[in-house]
């Protein structure tokens, strides 16, 4: 029996709790009276996935069976969500292989020979065949990936974009042609968090920049509150209305996937104990991790925390019609996710740890990191923020200025130009969004290497900008001082630093609540 | 690599101090589990009041205990004349903030008082494994009680009709920060059910000797007081609740006495302006603050003129 999220009050009871600060994490010790913000504990997976998969397309939400959809001499196109889904990877074989070898069968018993895969990375890195293959399986990218039927999306590929019309609200839908031209598209999805699935799939993963500009812009993503409660997101809003116009448009066949929190394998698995409960075992496996990384030269601690594989469990397969299936996954992943907290506090604490969706065998970049904390982590709530308006937010992260060549050259001059500019997401996008999304040479490494869209670190920190508009004050704790201070926060040694910083803004005996993720959580906040 | 043997060494500090090695994992309170009403399991201490038991109490509390306690803090015992005014039984009633309550009051009684005084210890705390349970019932001669809304034990009514005094700290558990907490009306109850006197003593200064968490009183001898006095018997048609009200304002007022003077004690109490034993409502640190000073004795006169 899994317990629930709990909200702890720290006492002098209390051990030092487990704050994670990318390629690491500490023992802190909070002042009396914190608030530390547990997620539930993993829910049981199922024991036969392939079963589960088996039963939702054959009983879909809202539409005829999988199977009934299947006719020779169709057009179908598979799409899936790329790498930065689930987070850390899973463990082999990934749900969406599983998902995918049963379509494919099925299209094949049905004798459907024009099938293509499209990895839905939107203006996301295009995949390398590797990672592709570690998606799909090793029987898909065998079969499809060497005659060229199993790719990844090109946003800027013009003659391979289908304009499919204007919603009623004026915003451009525009998706891959491929996608949009097919009898079916069955998109293969994992909902790691709320924010993830339903029209968020193909209208978005699918899509050109033309058609992401009309969400992802900062008076979007500020009235967001938040994007992982759907029903109060603008973006999510402009999706659904996307989304709807495509299903007019398209049959579109959603198979969702949800997953436990079971994020960490074994010997880090006390990363997902309550600190507490840690027996002898626990405080020796995180004595031996944390001397291990002590020792570890940086290279070998990135390799160590970037092959770390999920043991997930399968929590729920649900396939049919859009809307119909994503109203079952939520309501899965709150069950593994929401955690009900009473009242806003002063300052809200977070540990940032070394991943996040976009930084997947790559480096967590200053703008990631921001992203992955006043992003992602600062809006895991319903109802209200965990910090209240005017409170301060402290992040935990080395923030390094490092950054990938590779994967992330627009992010070095972003972070360059950019920002020493400016930090007002306002500013930023009236100034610079258009040049970033329009360079030439951007639009060629996306294209042709590995490297995220020049658009993408823009979108990066408007996703933090609910936060920014929100709070007074953002302290890291541990950060290069030199590095933060270019994004317009401040650095501090310790949790009593920030604190004392903060005090000019929070007084000085604040409420203080503590977000223990990951695991991933959604607070609740009455 | 000295520095991470630096780090290494912080580590295991941070870990056998967060997890207690060696000692009790403790669970932070608001992650307690839920505790359905526990059935009470009395652990049996009559032997601890037979021959054999007393004579090893008499000899490890007079050979080791009192000189260690002397050695360890400075007690300042007042208002033991006022335990003449009554011959029987009593139920010694006081404040609780510090493990060193009860060997201070124990060994501040007179020798035949002390014989014949048993210890109210809570049962999920003293009496959770069996050494514990067998050592403090031979150090201390405590029997249990529950203390988390169970049945009484029956134990303290049998001591009192059998002749021995007990102690009994109606806060049900020590301090938080030092300041006197509600007290409970189990020890008025027994008194009144049991017709016996209630003996009111105050403590001051233990909770800065040695507060919750700590497991041996500060090092530099911290003065302690503790004060007697005089014994209250529930009066005709007086309830429990009124006679543990009465309780509660006995001891403040010794606490008062004792951070002053009998004198200006007694007036305020007349003025009903006694300082609130529960301390004053400021910031939770200013309140631990003042109970981590050393209490001032003021009754200590000096040997020699000046």
């Amino acid at each position: 029996m899994s317990r629930p999220g709990f909200v702890l009050e720290v006492d002098d009871r209390t051990p030092p709790l487990v704050v994670h600060q990318g390629e690491g994490f500490r023992l802190e010790h909070f002042p009396a009276g914190t608030r530390v913000i547990y997620p539930p504990e993993s829910l049981p997976g199922t024991d036969d996935v392939d079963g589960a998969i088996r039963h939702a397309l054959a009983n879909p939400e809202g539409s005829e069976p999988l199977a009934e959809l299947l006719r020779p001499g169709m057009r179908l196109t598979i799409a899936f969500d790329d790498i930065s889904l689930p987070l850390p990877p899973m463990r082999k074989p990934d749900v969406r292989q599983r998902v995918l070898e049963q379509v494919l069968t099925m299209a094949a018993d049905a004798g459907v020979d024009d099938v293509e895969l499209i990895s839905a990375n939107s203006l996301h890195r295009r995949l390398t065949p590797h990672e592709l293959r570690d998606i799909v399986g090793e029987r898909v990218y065998r079969s499809f990936f060497p005659a060229g039927r199993l790719t990844n999306h090109d946003a800027e590929d013009a003659d391979n974009l289908l304009h499919v019309g204007l919603t009623d609200q004026g915003e451009d839908v525009e998706i891959n042609r491929r996608a949009a031209e097919s009898d079916l598209l069955v998109y293969v999805n994992v909902n790691l968090v709320a924010m993830d699935g339903g029209h968020k799939s193909v209208p978005i993963g699918l899509a050109s920049y033309k058609s992401l500009k009309h969400h992802h812009n900062v008076k979007t993503m500020v009235h967001s509150h938040s994007f992982m409660d759907p029903d109060k997101s603008h973006l999510h809003h402009s999706a659904q209305r996307m989304g709807r116009l495509l299903a007019e448009h398209l049959k579109v066949f959603t198979v969702e996937t949800t997953l436990n929190n079971d994020v960490f394998p074994s010997p880090y698995d006390f990363l997902l104990k309550r600190e507490w409960e840690w027996g002898v075992r626990d405080q020796a496996a995180m004595l031996a991790a944390r001397r291990g990384l002590a020792l570890s030269p940086g290279r070998l601690r990135h390799r160590m925390f970037q092959d770390l594989r999920a043991p997930y469990g399968i929590t729920g397969v649900h396939a049919g019609e859009t809307e119909a299936v994503h109203r079952k996954t939520l309501a899965t992943v709150h069950r593994q996710q929401m955690v009900e907290v009473q009242g806003q506090s002063d300052v809200m604490v977070m540990g940032v740890p070394y991943l996040g969706p976009y930084n997947v065998n790559s480096v967590m970049n200053p703008i990631l990191a921001t992203c992955s904390g006043l992003g992602y982590y600062f809006n895991s709530y319903r109802g209200q923020p965990v910090v209240r308006r005017g409170g301060a937010v402290i992040l935990y992260h080395p923030v390094p200025r490092a950054f990938s060549q590779l994967h992330h050259p627009s992010y070095i001059d972003f972070f360059d130009e950019v920002l020493a500019e400016s930090t007002d997401p306002s500013v930023i996008e009236a100034k610079f969004e258009h040049a970033y999304a329009t360079d030439p040479w951007y639009i060629h490494l996306y294209r042709t290497s590995h490297a995220y869209h020049g658009v993408h670190p823009f979108y990066m920190w408007y996703w933090a900008a609910h936060a920014m508009d929100h709070v007074d004050e953002v302290v890291w704790v541990g950060a290069d001082r030199s590095t933060v201070e270019r994004m317009g926060f401040r650095a501090a040694s310790t949790l009593a630093d920030a604190l004392e910083m903060v005090s000019t803004t929070v007084g000085r005996s604040p409420s203080i609540s503590y977000l223990h993720n990951p695991p991933h959580l959604i607070a609740d906040v009455r | 690599m000295g520095g991470f043997w630096r780090g290494t060494v912080d580590d295991v500090q941070a870990v056998a101090r967060g997890w207690r090695w060696g000692r009790r994992p403790l669970v932070p309170r608001s992650a307690e589990p839920y505790a359905p009403e526990a059935s009470t399991s009395v652990f049996p201490t009559t032997w601890a009041r037979g021959g054999p038991a007393r004579a090893l109490r008499e000899v490890v509390q007079v050979g080791g205990l009192t000189p260690l306690l002397r050695a360890e803090v400075s007690p300042h015992v007042t208002g033991l004349e006022r335990l003449q005014q009554v011959g029987g039984p009593v139920l010694f009633v006081a404040n609780h903030s510090s493990h060193l309550d009860t060997p201070l009051i124990l060994c501040s009684l007179p020798a035949a008082w002390r014989r014949r005084t048993a210890v109210a210890a809570a049962a999920d705390y003293f009496f959770d494994t069996w050494w514990r349970a067998t050592g403090s019932a031979i150090l201390f001669n405590t029997f249990p009680i529950e203390r988390r809304g169970g049945a009484m034990s029956t134990t303290p009514a049998d001591l009192l009709a059998d002749g021995w005094s007990v102690l009994v700290f109606p806060e049900g558990t020590r301090s938080a920060d030092g300041w006197v907490g509600r007290f409970r009306l189990g020890a008025a109850a027994l008194a009144v059910e049991n017709r016996v006197p209630v003996v009111p003593v105050s403590i001051r200064g233990s909770y800065a000797a040695m507060p919750r968490g700590r497991g041996w009183p500060r090092p530099g001898r911290m003065p302690v007081s503790v004060r007697f006095g005089d014994p209250l018997t529930c009066g005709a048609g007086e309830s429990v609740r009124d006679f543990g009200v009465r309780i509660h304002g006995a001891v403040s007022q010794l606490l008062d006495e004792d951070a002053s003077t009998w004198w200006d004690a007694r007036r305020r109490a007349a003025n009903g302006a006694t300082p609130d034993a529960s301390g004053p409502a400021v910031a939770g640190w200013r309140r631990v603050w003042a109970q981590t000073a050393p209490p001032v004795v003021t009754d200590r006169q000096p040997v020699w003129r000046r």
